[in-house]
């Protein structure tokens, strides 16, 4: 009855594509973040699979889900905290209209 | 006895830093110190002469002493004193008349004068005005520089002694500079004037060529024999070596060349052809000066030397003739020129180096006790002429300016006359003196020198010589009288001539003391066999000078022809003078005044187109432009500009164009220009760089698939 | 006392420059104390040297009072000094000079800290050239020495005046002054240095005590050390020689190695020219005496001739230049020229016959004339920075008639005049009869062309007299504010002890005559 790999690597791949495609394509950089959030996830899914069915036995694969929650968390904190920053100053989450580093 | 004689040219030398230091700021004081210093000399030199008299064979046992002066390898050099009878005849002589002229000095220079108007230091006083009895008049003032003119003759004195009392060439040397220097310095003494400051540099050049050549002659001497004292100089071994070594000069033997050399020393000094040039124009200073360095001692000294060197000058008869051809030449050349003088101070100047040339011809025959012998009556009877006639323009300048007319100049004998009623003493102390000068018979000491000369040359048989100087001879006769006659006998021409008075006491006691030995001191040579007087006196002045020699010369033989001849001269010349010039009243009348003899054979200018110009012009342009700035600095200049060159040609050829810019700017433009290219991807946007990461990824992720696995 | 006598050499070299840097610390405002300390702490050299005057045995041979420690042992070079009666009688004109010199620098407004720290520093440099017995030891003091000049010429000298170089450029004076003595002395010191080098390589060492004592120092033996040197012994010899000979030639000056003379003394302060005239000249007669003759007895004897042609054209020339001058500093500039002439003629001579009398004569002469050139020519110097001073001109023409308004100057520049000229009873005769009559027997023809030098030297020194003191009163300077003021007090005490020793050295030469004597007794037999 057991769901094969595959099926958890498909459901992370699209995850990811999903995330990808929102990063590249959404303007709003709250969206974005949550795209890159998407994205991570898709990781994590991919990562735990991975673990629960080639090497149960070991730890290596929880814990790198787990510290990857926590660097998605941090990376949160972080970057709503620029957007915050930045629109603050500029009024706008538009990621188009954010381009201070253009030559 | 040597202490003495140590000791004799000090005071002098004392009394010079004494008024130089210390009194110059006093005038009786420093005159006081001068005149006691002279004194103190004197009386030393006539004890050392007295002593000497009393001394057998005087010129075998002469006194001597010296001590070590220089440290020349293992030895020393020795410098010292030494007296024997012909520097004792010369001490004689050059005490009483040094004493003598620091005396007239005192007058000379108006002491006891008022201070002058507007007189300066450097130029000569020009006289106070005076109220007396309600109207003005103009009286000689005191000499400016007064106590410096006793320090320069108190130097000079110094010098004089020393060369006399040397016993060695160096020391003589010395001496002989020193007088070369004090003799430059009073020309100059009044320096204001460019004629006096141009004379003054004019004869310390022109002896100072003889005293390079003289110095030459010392240094070879000296490498030749290793001393320079006359006792060794003179031992016959020496003088043998000497003459035996032979010079590539001339064909002459080093004797000869030494001689020589040491001669055109002597030139210089007294002044002969050709560098004669420089006496007349030393008259420039005041007539003490004139008297004393210019007639009594210092062109005095230049024949003393030659004398001195006599042995070793009559080595090389090579050396004799030029010696006789010079002497003689100067003494007629001078004597030619003399007659067409109208300074009556350049009248006396042509006729002591026509004199001295006199003295140079008969050494030059060999006539060794007559040169000395007319040396010594020479600077007596010079020096009594030289400061008579500076009586006779201190008597004018006191008419000139009792009666204002400056323009008349005082010194010009055309401008005198009838002197003899207004100066007295002056005119007979100069009428003895000329007649001395011209060899006045039997009564005066210059006849029994000059006949001396004569007598030798004739018996010796140089003819030339003998001929040469008799016609000089009567042209001395000629000119002296002349002198005479304008300036004493006839009437006053001038107004200031009527006006011109005697001179104190301290001018006129000298011209009477040194007028007793212009008459008497030729007594003392009278020949043995002179007729009549001959047996009257001793001829001491002929054994006591010719036994410095080793051999005593043996007297000429009396012969009547030289002493007609010299009779003849003597009296034909000065009648001929009376007679032509007691009628002349002006220059125009006066036949002799021939441009050529006017302008003294025009040897100034040959002389100034000939070596002046040329040494002028070497070291203007030649030496200091030419050669240093032009060629030597060029060269410099043109390495420098050769160096800078070539650092432009590194800098703009290489540095600049290869190693800054294509190197160095090259790198940089290309690392900027590629960068402006690539920045245009920069866009700014997130999300264009995130597809620019994820297309490379991919074309990577393409590529490493296809290629490597 | 002990300390004193075996340490005395060194308390004299370094107790200048112990004093120049004391200057540095004093304050800057203060230039009385400056300057007196300057002043003050020369002296102390000075009376060191004569103390050692009187310890000094003349009649020993070798060096007296050495000292040696190590300085750079990887090369065999130590610290070496020692006098003999030559480099004694040079370090008695160099500490005499320096105080003399720092006196008549109180007129010295400008950077006087820096001003005497450098003369100071001088000092040290000229003394340690005499002192060294080491060749390393004595390139270093050469080359110490050039410095302090330098700066002393480029910063003090005088303010006015440009040199045109060639078309459209030009160089202010004093800087092309500077500059063409600092050039010309490297220019020599390369070759110099060369040759030091050579020499240490060749025989292992850099002392010149031991090299003196093995006359055979280079042979073919020790000649192999050099390597790819394919030249023989003789070949190697003649181009040290040479090199050493330029070196010197440079400093002295020979002719035509001169022409940084007239620029450099003209253009320097007047206690500059001084001691450039009165000590730096001497360092190159020094050279040719300490290290020339005695290094290459041979070529010297072989190329006696070409230095006598040199020193001869040097006499003749540097006459006739002098008298060509229209300034009055650069008149007597010229005559170092015709002086130092005479220097190189009697050691020319004395190379060409060494060992026999006439050399002695000869040398006794050279060594004496550089130290009479030193006391003649730094009067000289002194006067017409005086006058200078007062007048702010040193042309000739404008001049004229000064005796009246000056008499005390007058009298001490006629002395000093006649000094210069060489007139018997004054220093410079003896010294000028001794070199010709040693010079007369060895190179005749050569003495003979340099007496038209000696008669010149009569011409420009009156030219000189003629001009500044003779002729009309030039009016300008007898009133108003040009009012020529008299030489005050401090010059006439600068000048004091160089006349007295004029006449001294004049009338009884013998006391310093016997110390030079024994030495070139010893040196060159």
């Amino acid at each position: 009855m057991s769901v094969p790999l595959s099926w958890y690597l498909f459901l992370a791949a699209a995850l990811f594509c999903i995330g990808l495609y929102g990063v590249l394509a959404r303007k709003n950089a709250i969206a974005m973040l949550l795209a890159v959030e998407l994205m991570l996830n898709a990781v994590n899914i991919n990562l735990v699979a991975f673990w629960r069915y080639l090497r149960p036995v070991q730890m290596s694969g929880q814990v790198f889900a787990v510290i990857v929650i926590a660097v998605a968390a941090a990376e949160v904190a972080v970057g709503l905290a620029l957007i915050i920053s930045v629109f603050r100053r500029r009024k706008t989450v538009m990621a188009d209209e954010i381009d201070l580093m253009k030559w | 006895m040597t202490t003495l004689i140590w000791l004799l040219p000090l005071p002098p030398l004392l009394a010079f830093f004494a008024i130089t230091l210390f009194t110059n700021k006093n005038r009786a004081l420093s005159h006081g110190i001068a005149v006691g210093a002279a004194g103190l000399s004197w009386l030393g030199s006539m004890i050392v002469f007295i002593r000497a008299l009393g001394i057998e064979e005087f010129g075998k046992h002469f006194f001597e002493s010296a001590l070590n002066w220089l440290p020349v390898g293992e030895a020393w050099f020795q410098v010292g004193v030494r007296i024997d009878p012909l520097s004792a005849v010369t001490l004689f002589f050059v005490a009483w008349t040094v004493l003598m002229i620091f005396i007239y000095s005192i007058g000379y220079h108006n002491y006891g004068q008022p201070k002058g108007d507007d007189d300066h230091a450097g130029l000569p006083p020009h006289g106070k005005t005076v109220t007396e009895h309600g109207h003005k008049h103009t009286v000689p003032s005191i000499e400016p520089m007064y106590s410096r003119f006793f320090a320069f003759i108190g130097l000079f004195a110094f010098g004089m002694f020393t060369l006399v009392v040397s016993n060695n060439l160096l020391t003589m040397f010395v001496g002989w500079e020193i007088m070369g220097l004090c003799s430059y310095l009073l020309i100059g003494f009044w320096y204001g004037k460019p004629s006096a400051r141009n004379a003054a540099v004019k004869a310390f050049m022109t002896t100072r060529v003889g005293d390079v050549f003289m110095l030459l002659g010392i240094a070879y001497l000296y490498s030749a024999t290793g001393s320079l004292s006359f006792t060794d100089i003179f031992r016959p071994e020496v003088l043998e070596a000497l003459a035996a070594a032979s010079t590539p000069i001339l064909g002459l033997s080093a004797a000869g060349l030494i001689g020589l050399l040491l001669f055109i020393g002597t030139v210089g000094k007294s002044a002969q052809w050709p560098l004669h040039i420089w006496l007349p124009d030393a008259m420039e200073g005041p007539t003490p000066v004139s008297a004393m360095i210019h007639a009594a001692t210092m062109v005095s000294a230049g024949v003393y030397a030659a004398i001195r060197m006599f042995p070793l000058l009559s080595l090389d008869s090579g050396t004799m003739t030029i010696v006789a051809f010079i002497g003689a030449f100067t003494a007629i050349f001078a004597a030619s020129i003399a007659v067409a003088q109208n300074d009556i101070k350049r009248v006396l100047a042509y006729s002591t180096i026509s004199q001295l040339g006199f003295m140079i011809a008969a050494l030059g025959i060999h006539a060794y006790v007559a040169a000395a012998f007319h040396l010594i009556t020479h600077s007596f009877f010079k020096a009594l002429l030289f400061l008579g006639s500076g009586s006779v323009i201190h008597g004018m300048e006191h008419g000139v300016m009792h009666t204002g007319e400056h323009s008349v100049d005082p010194q010009d004998m055309f401008n005198m006359g009838g002197l003899r009623k207004k100066m007295p003493i002056t005119f007979w102390t100069f009428l003895i003196g000329g007649f001395a000068l011209s060899g006045f018979p039997v009564l005066t000491a210059g006849f029994w020198s000059k006949d001396e000369i004569l007598a030798d040359a004739f018996a010796h048989g140089h003819w030339g010589v003998f001929l040469t100087l008799a016609v000089a001879a009567f042209f001395t006769a000629f000119y002296t009288m002349r002198q005479i006659t304008l300036t004493f006998l006839g009437q006053p021409r001038t107004k200031a001539a009527e006006h011109a008075q005697e001179t104190t006491w301290t001018m006129t006691l000298p011209l009477i003391i040194l007028a007793v030995f212009a008459v008497s001191f030729g007594w003392v040579g009278i020949p043995e066999h002179f007729p009549l007087l001959g047996n009257i006196l001793p001829n001491w002045f002929h054994e006591f000078v010719g036994g410095t020699l080793v051999e005593i010369p043996e007297v000429p033989a009396f012969s009547w022809i030289p002493l007609a001849t010299s009779l003849f001269v003597a009296l034909g010349g000065l009648l001929l003078g009376w007679l032509v010039y007691r009628k002349v009243k002006t220059p125009a009348q006066d036949r002799l005044q021939i441009p050529v003899l006017k302008n003294k054979w025009y040897f100034d200018e040959a002389y100034d187109l000939l070596f002046v110009k040329p040494s002028i012009w070497i070291a203007e342009k030649f030496t200091s432009l030419y050669m240093d700035r032009t060629i030597i600095d060029g060269i410099l200049h043109s390495a420098a500009r050769f160096s800078l060159s070539l650092g432009h040609f590194f800098r703009d050829r290489i540095d600049k164009p290869v190693i800054n810019e294509l190197l160095g700017d090259g790198t940089g433009n290309a690392v900027k220009t590629s960068g402006s290219g690539l920045r245009k991807i920069q866009t700014g946007r997130i999300q264009y760089y995130m597809v620019v990461s994820m297309v490379v990824l991919i074309v990577f992720a393409v590529l490493y698939f296809f290629l490597f696995s | 006392m002990n300390f004193l006598y075996s340490h005395i050499l060194s308390l004299i070299l370094f107790i200048p420059m112990l004093a120049a840097v004391l200057v540095l610390f004093l304050p800057k405002d203060n230039l009385k104390v400056i300057r007196w300390t300057a002043f003050g702490s020369s002296l102390v050299p000075l009376v060191l040297t004569i103390l050692l005057w009187i310890q000094f045995k003349p009649g020993v041979d070798g060096f007296q009072f050495t000292e040696q420690a190590t300085w750079y042992a990887a090369i065999n070079s130590s610290f070496h000094i020692g006098v003999d009666g030559l480099s004694l009688t040079m370090v008695l004109l160099t500490t005499l000079l320096t105080p003399i010199a720092l006196l008549a620098s109180f007129n010295i407004t400008d950077r006087v800290k820096t001003y005497m720290f450098l003369f100071l520093f001088l000092e040290t440099g000229m003394l340690g050239v005499f002192l060294a017995l080491d060749l390393l030891i004595f390139f270093l003091f050469w080359e110490i020495g050039l410095v302090p000049m330098y700066f002393l010429i480029n910063q003090w000298g005088s303010e006015k005046g440009e040199r045109i170089l060639w078309k459209g450029i030009k160089m202010e004076a004093r800087s092309y002054a500077s500059l063409k003595f600092i050039l010309f002395t490297m220019a020599g010191s390369l070759g110099l240095l060369l040759a030091i080098q050579m020499i240490g390589v060749v025989v292992g060492h850099f002392d010149l005590v031991k090299i003196f004592s093995d006359p055979n120092w280079l042979n073919s033996s020790n000649l192999v050390k050099i390597g790819a040197l394919t030249l023989s012994v003789g070949k190697v010899k003649t181009i040290a020689f040479w090199a050493f000979v330029i070196a010197f030639a440079i400093k002295v000056p020979v002719w035509p190695f001169h022409t940084w003379l007239p620029d450099a003394h003209t253009e320097a302060p007047t206690a500059g020219s001084m001691i450039l005239a009165g000590v730096l000249l001497k360092l190159g007669a020094y050279g040719f005496l300490r290290l020339v003759l005695p290094l290459y007895p041979a070529e010297s004897e072989k190329y006696a001739g070409a230095l006598a042609f040199l020193a001869v054209m040097a006499i003749v020339f540097g006459a006739f230049a002098s008298y060509g001058q229209k300034d009055f500093k650069r008149l007597v500039a010229y005559s170092s020229v015709n002086h130092m002439g005479f220097v190189l003629l009697g050691i020319a001579a004395a190379a060409k016959v060494a060992g026999t009398l006439n050399a002695n004569i000869a040398l006794n002469g050279a060594v004496l004339q550089m130290f009479n050139h030193g006391l003649s020519a730094a009067g000289m110097f002194f006067l017409v920075g005086v006058i200078y001073e007062r007048t702010h001109t040193r042309n000739l023409d404008d001049f004229g008639g000064l005796f009246p308004l000056v008499p005390i100057y007058g009298g001490m520049l006629i002395f000093t005049s006649m000094a210069s000229l060489g007139l018997p009873g004054l220093n410079g005769f003896v010294s000028e009869f001794l070199v010709v009559s040693g010079a007369w027997s060895v190179l005749t023809i050569y003495t003979a062309i340099a007496m038209l030098g000696l008669l010149f030297t009569g011409a420009y020194i009156l030219k000189g007299i003629k001009s500044v003191l003779h002729g009309p009163m030039n009016e300008h300077w007898a009133h108003g504010e040009h009012k020529l003021t008299e030489i005050n007090l401090r010059e006439i005490i600068v000048m004091a002890p160089l006349m007295v020793l004029i006449l001294v050295i004049g009338i009884y030469p013998a006391w310093i005559l016997d110390v030079i004597n024994k030495a070139m007794m010893m040196l060159y037999r």
